[in-house]
C-alpha cells in the first residue's frame, strides 16, 4: 500500500466544502492492520489511572493494541510501562487484573522481575552452562517507548518517537481539568469496571459519541421513558425530562484539536439533576462560576484514538480497543469526585448505569446501530458516506467566542444547535488518521515515523 | 411452612418468571413482582468478587421498583429501541433450586443457577449468559411476589445486550 491509497479513502476538499469518508476505512483488513500497528501500537493511547496504583509495587495490566502490558509503580513511586511477556519464552508474566507485587514471577520457568521490570532471577542460572553470550543480553522486561501522565490519566506509546504527552493532549487538557477539579481531592475510580464488545469498527464508537445528530432518533425510546417520568423530587436519583433536548436556547458547540481530538459539548437540559449539583455551593465557590457552568455542561471529549472522557450522566472514561475490522472491545470506568456526598454518589451511580451501561437504556441502542452500520456496508457496492458535512457552513477556523471564553485553542469550532448535529467535528480525527498512516507508509524500513503528527 | 412447601412455592414463581420472559408475556411477568421489587445485576470488582454495595459501586442493572421494570417493558413493547427490535428469542433455564422459609409464613429466600440462551435473529447468532440467581419472595394476600431478584452474571465480558429479558 502507498500513501496515495490512504488519500484515496478521504475525500477532503475544504475549498469545495467537501468531506467524504469511504466505507473501506470501516471494513478492510489491510487498513485495520495498519491502524493497529501505526495508530494503536505506534502512538499515544490511554493505559490506566494513577489512582488505580497509588502505592509502591501496585500494578495493573492492560493492552496497548494487541500487546499485553503491565503498568507498575516501583519502590520509589515511579510508573513503568512494561511489556507483559517473559524474556525467556514469551509467556504472559502477570495474569492478574491489578494488585500489589514486589516481584512478578513467570509461571512457566519462574524467571522473576521486580516492580521496575528488572530481571532479578533466572532460576538455576549457575547450573545452566550458559556462555558469555547469555550475559550480553538484558533479561529485564521490555519497556514501552514512552509513558507519561496528565492529572492522574496515564498514557503510553510503544513507539518512543512521539511528541511529549503535553503537546499531544494540547488544550484538551482543559477538559481533563473540568473533571478532575470537581473535587479538591481529584477523582477516584468507582468499583465495577464493565467490558463489552460490539460488532462494528472501532471508529463508529468514537464518532457516535461526538454525533449529536443521532441522539434523538437512535435514543427515542430512552427519551420517551424520561418524558413519562413524573418531575423529580429533590432526592430522586434518576433523570426525568423537564426540558426538551431540542430546546434551541441552550448553548452548544463542538471543538476540534490537533492530533485528531475533539469535544462535543452543550448546556445541560436538567443541570439540577446532576450529581455535582448536590454539592454545588462548595464546588462553585472553589472553581468560579464560569468553570462550574462548564462542569455542569454535557462534555464528550475524544483523545484520539482510544480515550473518551464523557460527562453526560456522570463521568465515564470509555476505552476502545479494536479486535478486528468489525469487532471492538470497550472498557468503561465510572470515575467520580472524591469526597462527594452520599446522595450525590447514589444519583451519579443510577444515572451512569441507566445511560452508559451496555445493560442500560441508551448504549444498547448504539451497539445495535454499530452492528447495523457494519452489516450495511459489507460490500464494495457501498462506497462514499455522506455523513461528514453537517455544520460545515458555520465552521470557524480556530477558536470561536465560546472557546476563547473557556480558554482553549482549537483547530476548528462550531456553535451548534441540537438540531444541527455538527459533523465537521469528525474531520480532524480523519486528518490525523490519514497523516499517521501515510507517514508510516512513507517511512523507510519498518519503524513508524513520528506518530500522531497532524496533517496541517 | 415446611422446607418442602417453601421449595414448591419458590419453584412455581421462579419457573413462571422464566416462562413469561421466554413467551414475552410481559404483563404477567411484571405482575410477579412486588411494587418495591429490587432487580439487581452486580458488576465485578475484580476476578473474584462481584460488586456488593449499590450505593458505592457500579451495577450492570440496579432497579428498585416495579415501576422501573415497567419502563424497561414499555421500551421492549414500544418497538422504537434498535436494541430490542427485533427481540432475540430466549430460553431461560433454571436449576439447582434451593429455598428456605423465613420470617414466619411471609418470606422465602431461594437460590438457583440460571443459564439464559439467547438467539439473535438478526445476525443468526447464539449467546449464553449464566450465573447464580437469588430471590426473595414475600407473601401478598394469597400470592407470592418477587421482592428481590439478584443475578450474579459469571460471564461479564459482554458480547450481546444485557437486559431483564436476557439474564
Amino acid at each position: 500500500m502507498q500513501p496515495a491509497d490512504i488519500d484515496a479513502l478521504i475525500d477532503d476538499r475544504p475549498q469545495d466544502g467537501a468531506f467524504r469518508v469511504h466505507a473501506d476505512v470501516f471494513r478492510r483488513q489491510d487498513i485495520f492492520e495498519l491502524e493497529m500497528k501505526h495508530i494503536f501500537e505506534g502512538g499515544w493511547v490511554f493505559v490506566g489511572f494513577e489512582f488505580q496504583i497509588p502505592n509502591p509495587h501496585d500494578f495493573l495490566t492492560t493492552r496497548i493494541g494487541r500487546q499485553p502490558v503491565i503498568v507498575s509503580r516501583d519502590a520509589n513511586g515511579q510508573i513503568h510501562g512494561l511489556i507483559n511477556s517473559c524474556r525467556h519464552r514469551g509467556a504472559v508474566v502477570c495474569e492478574a487484573i491489578s494488585g500489589n507485587r514486589k516481584t512478578h514471577v513467570c509461571p512457566y520457568h519462574a524467571w522473576a522481575y521486580d516492580s521496575a521490570g528488572r530481571n532479578i532471577t533466572v532460576p538455576n542460572e549457575g547450573e545452566a552452562a550458559y556462555t558469555a553470550e547469555f550475559a550480553r543480553h538484558d533479561h529485564g522486561l521490555r519497556r514501552v517507548g514512552r509513558i507519561e501522565s496528565y492529572r492522574g490519566f496515564i498514557f503510553a506509546s510503544l513507539n518512543p518517537n512521539v511528541v511529549p504527552l503535553a503537546e499531544h493532549l494540547g488544550d484538551t487538557r482543559v477538559f481533563f481539568d473540568l473533571a478532575v477539579d470537581q473535587s479538591p481531592d481529584g477523582l477516584e475510580l468507582v468499583p465495577g469496571t464493565v467490558t463489552y464488545t460490539f460488532d462494528g469498527n472501532w471508529k463508529m464508537q468514537i464518532e457516535n459519541s461526538a454525533d449529536a445528530y443521532h441522539f434523538v432518533p437512535t435514543h427515542v425510546s430512552y427519551l420517551q421513558i424520561l418524558g413519562r417520568r413524573k418531575p423529580s423530587k429533590p432526592d430522586d436519583t434518576r433523570v426525568s425530562f423537564r426540558r426538551t433536548y431540542l430546546e434551541r436556547d441552550l448553548e452548544r458547540g463542538s471543538f476540534t484539536f490537533p492530533y485528531g481530538h475533539n469535544a462535543l459539548w452543550g448546556a445541560n437540559e436538567n443541570p439540577e439533576l446532576r450529581a455535582i449539583y448536590v454539592d454545588r455551593d462548595k464546588v462553585e465557590a472553589r472553581v468560579g462560576a464560569e468553570r462550574f457552568k462548564w462542569m455542569l455542561y454535557t462534555r464528550n471529549l475524544l483523545v484520539f484514538p482510544n480515550f473518551q472522557l464523557l460527562e453526560t450522566s456522570g463521568l465515564q472514561v470509555r476505552i476502545n480497543r479494536p479486535l478486528a475490522p468489525n469487532k471492538t472491545e470497550i472498557t468503561t470506568y465510572c470515575v467520580a469526585p472524591k469526597g462527594e456526598s452520599k446522595i450525590a454518589r447514589v444519583r451519579r451511580l443510577r444515572q451512569y448505569e441507566e445511560f452508559y451501561n451496555p445493560s442500560g437504556l441508551a448504549t444498547p441502542d448504539d451497539m445495535a446501530i454499530f452492528d447495523a452500520c457494519q452489516t450495511g456496508q459489507s460490500s464494495e457496492w457501498v462506497d462514499w458516506h455522506q455523513g461528514y458535512l453537517r455544520g460545515i457552513g458555520q465552521m470557524t477556523r480556530g477558536a470561536n467566542a465560546a472557546a476563547k471564553k473557556l480558554g482553549v485553542e482549537t483547530e476548528t469550532s462550531v456553535a451548534t444547535t441540537a438540531a444541527m448535529g455538527d459533523e465537521t467535528i469528525f474531520h480532524s480525527q480523519y486528518r490525523a488518521w490519514r497523516a499517521m498512516l501515510k507517514s508510516a507508509l512513507g517511512a523507510s524500513g519498518n519503524r513508524p515515523q513520528l506518530a500522531g503528527r497532524a496533517a496541517e | 411452612m415446611t422446607p418442602a412447601e417453601a421449595l414448591a412455592a419458590a419453584a412455581d414463581v421462579i419457573h413462571r418468571d422464566a416462562l413469561y420472559l421466554d413467551e414475552r408475556r410481559w404483563d404477567e411477568w411484571l405482575a410477579l413482582y412486588h411494587d418495591d421489587a429490587e432487580f439487581w445485576v452486580p458488576a465485578w470488582r475484580n476476578e473474584n468478587e462481584p460488586t456488593a454495595d449499590v450505593e458505592s459501586e457500579i451495577s450492570l442493572v440496579y432497579l428498585s421498583s416495579r415501576e422501573q421494570l415497567a419502563e424497561r417493558v414499555a421500551r421492549v413493547k414500544g418497538g422504537r429501541s434498535p436494541a430490542s427490535s427485533p427481540l432475540p428469542r430466549t430460553a431461560h433455564a433454571v436449576s439447582n433450586l434451593t429455598a428456605t422459609p423465613g420470617d414466619g409464613e411471609r418470606e422465602i429466600a431461594a437460590q438457583a443457577v440460571i443459564a439464559t440462551h439467547i438467539y439473535d435473529v438478526r445476525r443468526r447468532e447464539t449467546h449464553l449468559f449464566f450465573g447464580r440467581a437469588e430471590f426473595r419472595l414475600v407473601r401478598v394476600g394469597a400470592d407470592w411476589k418477587i421482592r428481590r431478584k439478584k443475578i450474579v452474571l459469571m460471564n461479564d465480558y459482554l458480547s450481546t445486550i444485557v437486559d431483564f429479558y436476557t439474564v
